[in-house]
């Protein structure tokens, strides 16, 4: 798995989804508003369950909102 | 912008370089640790711990006004990650310098060296907490 790192869409799906904020996303998923800037900015990998309420959230399926990107 | 819980870890870290740093200052300027007796070391010991926690109550008081609400949110699954493995790092620095002072160091040295040595060792494993925190927020974690 080397060379390659796990990306996300969740900025531009928030920004679809009537501008939420990371805020309000976070509060619908669980987590704070730095854990989900966090997340978009590729510094921390939510967990499983995480992953699939945020997906939940914007009605789109895991893969739509995680990738896996090369380095 | 930094995270509430990465401001707390910086003070900590400030909390303690401030207060051990002084001790050692003081220390060396008395000719060293072994040039002391256990009762006037440990005395020593008790005030920079006293004025670190001071300093990290005064702090996190401060922080805890400016960050509002902020403070105020329990650990979501980041905050209890990043804790856990900070711990563990920890854990491995005080299991490493109990082992020295221990297991190797009675055959060498005693007394003062020994006590001073023991807590080093939980100062230096309390460091490296408090680091690992504020880079695992600073730096991101995987």
């Amino acid at each position: 798995m080397s060379g390659r790192r796990l990306t996300n869409v969740i900025r531009t799906l928030r920004f679809h989804a009537g501008e939420m904020t990371q805020g309000e996303l976070g509060e619908k998923i669980g987590v704070t508003r730095q854990t989900v800037a966090a997340i978009e900015q590729g510094k921390y990998s939510p967990t499983l369950e995480t992953a699939f309420r945020i997906a939940d959230v914007f009605e789109v399926p895991l893969e739509q909102v995680f990738s896996w990107a090369e380095e | 912008m930094m995270a509430y819980r990465e401001k707390t870890a910086w003070l900590a870290i400030a909390g303690m370089v401030i207060g051990y740093g002084l001790l050692f200052a003081v220390a060396q300027v008395q000719g060293g640790i072994e040039a002391m007796t256990v009762q006037r070391f440990l005395l020593l010991f008790a005030i920079a711990s006293a004025v670190r926690v001071l300093i990290e109550l005064a702090g996190r008081f401060g922080l805890a006004r400016q960050a509002g609400v902020e403070a105020g949110v329990p650990a979501d699954e980041r905050d209890r990650a990043i804790a856990a493995r900070s711990a563990t790092f920890a854990y491995i620095v005080l299991l490493t310098g109990m082992i020295i002072v221990g297991m190797i160091m009675p055959f060498s040295a005693h007394g003062i060296a020994i006590v001073g040595a023991a807590l080093v060792a939980i100062v230096a494993a309390e460091l490296v907490r408090y680091l690992a925190i504020a880079l695992s927020y600073r730096l991101g974690w995987q």
